[in-house]
């Protein structure tokens, strides 16, 4: 069931953030269901496919899309006795974001456009810095807890006391950078820029149309509610349900819900009032955050 | 049956099959198509039967042992053979990668018909496999040097196979130097241990082994680690991996790459685990920080490489630095007495052994492959071979992802269980121990990152996008013979990720086997689903799981997408470039897309650029006509440690060459005062 | 072995061989130095006619008339003949000179003479005096090969210390070994060989048998 949790609510997700940015900038902003109308449209429209581009061009979003289907059930939204004892492992959640990751690099390369090269290129570094600040930050929870599947992680960590939580708060500051890389937020990336030359992720996936960019738009919302998910649950996970009792998981819901607004909400307020930086300072970002899971273990 | 296989004359007819094979080659040197035919036959029946031996000797409750008795001539040299199941693991991945390799050798060596002379090719070839399996089997450290030779000496002359490239030669003469350099000090520890336990048979060497003392103990690791390291390829002795690599032919650069650098870890973890069962603690670290700086460093001159050879030959240092991470926490744990952590480390090492050795061949074959079709090595000359060569460009993706550690191909798996041994030793060790494993993780993950970034430059800029040269407009498939040795390769890949359970709990038995660890309990359990959980479940995963999960869902959003709008028109247009005509020259290079990365490293790297101009009217200089960039690389190994090394040998050469004058008085004075001072001294 | 009978005789034969090896290094002209080696030979054989004597053996006689014909009546003609054809008049310069060179010798006799080659000349049992002349002439005749720079000083220089490492095992009770008689033999033929063809050869090669013009040995 939580297979299709994870994509209902992603465009929601997208949407808040974007109306939130909205509010800073004195706009009424398009409505929180916009997302859904995008996704849509993009899947009534026809298609145009680049001549050059081969099988790997057509089958990636379809890959993408089901990566993070797969990952979506892996990790603790409302519930930890969900629990997953073959895909939930922290590795392989991480590596199979970064498959994801992969083929959207080729097929951004695929076409043989200019920007789609760059874009690649742009974004195989920043997931290759950001990864050991996101396998750092996520062991250090690993490690308080004992254990590196991360429903049993959302479990102990609920049950654990709030002074011994301090590297957890190191961890997660070191993740929500690493959130901000991988999900092409500032200061990384701009999401709604329309100018080639900023974009990284955007670069990637400019020769998409019709039902392959809504997959690949829908995958892209996947993986931030996935980042959302794990970011709320394994760091701050009061409130998630222990057991199948209904009022559990109703208040589970309600509490993944608040949790999943307040993160919405500091990714739209460093996006209103942050500048994107110059690529090549984006490595010293990530480097911060590889120290701040370093230093978080430390304090474990 | 097993009884057979595993009695001398199976060891004997392993041997003799490359032997025959190496000696037929060489007389049918005259008929090319003949002496190929002949020594690829020979080569796959060998290693066919290696694979039968190994499978075999696994099951064997005693190591079986072959002596042949020379004691009478040579007393120090007694020529014997023990296989254990250390090296019947090893045997096994060098037959099966043999195996594979001699298949598509098969169809590949008709690229040199006509042009070199194939018998000589043959010859050597089976000389190497033949040598690589002396080599593990070993049980005298003089035997083990001799059948060293034979595998150092046999690949040299396939490095500089191809000898009208003068760059060829010269990569074989370095390879040569350094080989020798690391067998130098191979031979300095084996002489250290026979000095201090009598004996060259490594059994002896073992149980005497408390009669060293630490002090030569210390010297043996060292010497061992540089000699063993050199033909691993660790930095900074790695110079001659780069270089001799891509100058072999392809299917031996694969068993060079794939294989021959194993041999270097065999010993290592024969030696420090097998010989030396209780290691001081720093010699673990020392090999876990080794690895840790060849995993990275090796990664990011790979990222820097745009012949497409050598940037797989640099994947080949860093995966080298991903199994040392393995045993070096083995080592550690086993210093600190924690046995079941330690087995899962050298676990971690071997599988990655396997894997590497898999998916890395896999790579060079493809990459031969496009090489051979494409005549040239530069990645910049490639471009939409995807098109042209459609399953040579499947199987370089598959092995790509299995090097990127991406599930659930087996490189992911291997990798997991060493971030697992790492994971350990953080929960488990003091101090500053756990902050050196620390530092690994994240310099593994770093790695599999900058790897994964590697592997997209390269399949991006060889495959995907259009043909930037005239030979890739017009490359051909690989024949039927190299197709098939990628197939079963990719297969593999596949099968030893999804299989990982079942793998990681056989390599378990062979763990087991070593002298270091004895009976103990792995913390490794396997379900009949596969599913790898670790340390009573830290962690588990369960690679059949994720496929399924992976293809349930594709299959459902595919079917969800065409009912959404089942009449939805596809047409095939032009990719934009802003309202020009996109021509080869828009696409990312190689070289591009590695430039940020390099630029981020560049205090490790060094990159240098030189640009140039030229006008059309040299006075007055308005309008350029050509702009020239150089972007350049820094050896900084050679410049730095190499050429100074040689510069102050040389140096010192030419003062000692004063000794030689060429006068005769002078050299019967050398002699006369030689004979003053002997016969001084001995009556003295 | 017994050769205490004509004692003073011997004495009188070791001290000629070991004067002639002296008086090499003084001398400039090479027939000096050819005449000098005929009669070290002489001595040489006399000694082994002698000790052949005295032992009785065959072998021994055989082996002293074949030095005597070879070593003291074959080798003047020879030198003869090497000089009158490549007019090898005076043997070329020395490195030392003669006052140097004769303090040289007297250094490495009283080296031989002293205890630190006691105890290698306590093998002829009451004839150390001897076995130090026939050690100090070994010793001299390898240094006239370091000092001269002339190709027939080296030459005789060589046969000289094969007549006193002849002379050193005849002295230390040796000469019924067949070991020496056959090392005799052997040098004997050697002999014939090294003067014959590789002198010509030599001078063919080099142009001249001044050692310092042998540099390049290679070409």
């Amino acid at each position: 069931m939580q297979i299709v949790f994870i994509p209902a609510l992603s465009p929601l997700a997208l949407g808040v953030i974007r109306k939130i940015k909205a509010a800073f900038q004195n706009r009424k902003g398009a409505s929180v269901l916009q997302p859904y109308r995008d996704i849509w449209k993009l899947l009534h429209k026809d298609e145009v496919i680049s001549s050059d581009a081969s099988w790997v061009f057509r089958f990636a979003p379809l890959a993408v899309f089901s990566i993070t289907l797969v990952v979506g059930a892996s990790v603790p939204v409302f519930a930890s006795f969900l629990a997953n004892d073959v895909t939930s492992d922290i590795l392989v959640i991480v590596y199979l974001m970064a498959s994801a990751t992969f083929f959207v690099a080729l097929a951004g390369m695929d076409t043989g456009s200019a920007f789609g090269g760059f874009g690649s290129s742009r974004e195989v570094t920043v997931a290759a810095l950001a990864e050991g600040g996101l396998i750092l930050s996520l062991l250090t929870v690993a490690l308080m807890s004992g254990t590196s599947n991360v429903f049993a992680i959302a479990q102990t960590i609920s049950s654990a006391d709030l002074a011994s939580l301090l590297p957890a708060f190191f961890a997660f500051a070191g993740f929500f950078v690493v959130l901000l890389a991988e999900n092409k937020r500032f200061p990384f990336d701009n999401p709604s820029t329309h100018l080639e030359l900023t974009m990284i992720h955007e670069a990637m996936i400019l020769e998409y149309s019709g039902k392959r960019l809504a997959l690949i738009e829908w995958a892209s919302a996947n993986k931030l509610m996935i980042f959302i998910a794990l970011g709320a649950n394994l760091f701050f996970p009061w409130g998630i349900a222990h057991d199948a009792g209904v009022m559990a998981i109703a208040f589970a819901i309600i509490a993944f819900a608040a949790k999943a607004l307040a993160l919405c909400m500091s990714v739209a307020v460093v996006e209103s009032t942050i500048a994107k930086l110059r690529f090549f300072r984006l490595p010293d970002l990530l480097f911060v955050s590889f120290i701040l899971s370093v230093i978080a273990i430390g304090l474990i | 049956m097993t009884d057979i296989i595993l009695s001398s004359y199976g060891f004997f007819a392993l041997i003799a099959s490359f032997a025959l094979g190496a000696v037929g080659a060489l007389a049918l040197r005259k008929s090319d198509a003949l002496a190929n035919a002949w020594s690829s036959v020979f080569a796959v029946l060998g290693s066919a039967w290696g694979i039968a031996y190994a499978l075999s000797a696994f099951g064997a409750v005693r190591a079986p042992e072959y002596v042949i008795e020379t004691s009478s001539l040579f007393p120090l040299l007694s020529v014997s053979f023990s296989v254990d199941k250390l090296s019947a693991f090893f045997i096994f991945i060098i037959s099966l990668i043999a195996l594979l390799c001699s298949i598509y050798g098969a169809g590949y060596v008709k690229h040199f018909y006509k042009k070199y002379n194939i018998g000589s090719l043959g010859f050597f070839y089976n000389f190497f496999i033949a040598g690589m399996l002396l080599v593990v089997s070993a049980a005298n450290a003089l035997v083990f040097l001799i059948a060293w030779e034979i595998m150092s000496v046999a690949s040299y002359f396939l490095v500089v196979y191809e000898r009208n490239d003068h760059r060829n030669v010269r990569a074989g003469f370095l390879y040569f130097v350094m080989t020798h350099i690391g067998t130098a000090f191979i031979l300095l520890s084996f002489l250290l241990m026979y000095k201090f336990t009598g004996s060259f048979q490594f059994e002896t060497i073992a149980a005497n082994i408390a009669s060293i003392p630490p002090f030569a103990a210390n010297a043996v690791f060292l010497l061992a680690l540089a000699g063993f390291g050199t033909k691993a390829g660790i930095i900074p002795l790695h110079i001659w991996l780069p270089d001799a690599h891509p100058a072999a032919p392809s299917h031996v650069s694969a068993l060079m790459s794939g294989v021959m650098i194993k041999t270097g870890i065999y010993m290592m973890i024969k030696i420090f685990l097998d010989v030396f069962t209780d290691v001081p603690l720093w010699w673990g670290l020392m090999v876990l920080v080794v690895g840790a700086v060849s995993s990275l460093l090796g990664v990011l001159y790979a990222l820097t490489e745009h012949d497409l050879k050598r940037l797989l030959a640099y994947h080949s240092i860093e995966n080298i630095g991903i199994i040392l991470l393995g045993l070096g926490s083995a080592m550690v744990f086993s210093s600190e007495g924690m046995l079941p952590l330690a087995t899962l480390g050298v676990v971690a090492a071997l599988f990655h052994t396997l894997n590497h050795a898999t998916f890395k061949s896999l790579l060079f074959l493809s990459a031969g492959a496009v090489v051979s079709s494409t005549h040239t090595r530069n990645i910049e000359e490639y471009g939409g071979l995807i098109k042209r060569m459609p399953q040579t460009a499947f199987f370089f993706l598959i092995g790509s992802m299995a090097i990127s550690a991406l599930p659930p191909f087996n490189g992911f798996f291997s990798e997991w269980l060493t971030f697992q041994a790492l994971f350990g030793g953080i929960l488990s060790l003091p101090g500053a121990a756990s902050w050196i494993f620390v530092l690994a993780v994240g310099a593994l993950a770093l790695t599999g990152g900058l790897a994964l970034a590697c592997f997209v430059k390269a399949v991006g800029a060889v495959f995907l996008a259009r043909p930037r040269s005239e030979e890739a407009l017009h490359a051909k498939e690989a024949s039927f013979s190299m197709r098939t040795g990628m197939a079963v390769l990719a297969l593999l890949a596949l099968a030893f990720g999804v299989f990982s359970g079942s793998v990681s709990s056989t390599i378990g038995k062979v763990v087991r086997d070593i002298g270091a660890f004895g009976a103990t309990e792995l913390p490794l359990a396997a379900s009949s689903l596969q599913q790898i959980s670790v340390q009573n479940s830290f962690a588990s995963a369960s690679a059949p799981a994720i496929t399924m999960m992976f293809l349930v869902a594709a299959c459902v959003a595919a079917l969800v997408l065409r009912a959404v709008y089942p009449k939805q028109k596809i047409v095939v247009g032009e990719t934009w470039d802003c309202g020009t005509s996109p021509t080869p020259r828009a696409e990312i290079t190689a070289t591009a897309f590695s430039r940020s990365i390099i630029m981020i490293f560049k205090g490790i790297l060094k990159p240098t650029k030189q640009t140039g101009i030229e006008y059309r009217d040299a006075t007055a200089r308005y309008f350029p006509k050509t702009r020239t960039i150089t972007l350049g690389i820094h050896d900084v190994y050679r410049t730095y440690l190499y050429e100074p090394l040689q510069v102050a040998l040389t140096k010192f050469s030419e003062r000692v060459k004063t000794i030689q004058s060429g006068n005769i008085n002078a050299y019967v004075l050398y002699i006369f005062v030689a004979l003053l001072v002997l016969l001084a001294y001995v009556i003295f | 072995m017994t050769l205490h009978m004509e004692n003073l005789f011997i004495q009188l034969l070791i001290v000629i061989m070991f004067l002639a090896a002296v008086f090499l290094h003084v001398v400039k002209k090479n027939s000096t130095a050819a005449f000098l080696y005929c009669a070290q030979s002489s001595a040489m054989a006399l000694i082994l006619l002698i000790a052949s004597i005295e032992a009785g053996s065959r072998p021994l006689l055989f082996v002293a008339l074949a030095t005597f014909v070879v070593k003291t009546l074959t080798a003047p003609l020879f030198f003869a003949h090497l000089i009158r054809r490549h007019q090898l008049k005076f043997s070329a310069s020395t490195y030392l000179n003669v006052p140097l060179t004769l303090i040289a010798v007297a250094a490495l006799t009283a080296l031989t003479h002293s205890h630190v080659f006691a105890s290698l000349t306590a093998l002829g049992d009451g004839r150390e005096g001897m076995l130090s002349l026939a050690l100090a002439m070994m010793l001299i005749s390898l240094f006239l090969i370091v000092n001269r720079k002339g190709a027939i000083s080296q030459m005789i220089g060589i046969l000289s210390l094969e007549n006193s490492i002849v002379a050193f095992a005849v002295f230390a009770g040796l000469e019924q070994a067949s070991g020496l008689q056959m090392g005799i033999m052997f040098d004997i033929l050697v002999w014939v060989v090294v003067a014959t063809v590789f002198t010509s050869m030599m001078y063919k090669q080099f142009g001249s048998l001044d050692v310092t013009a042998m540099r390049r040995l290679k070409e």
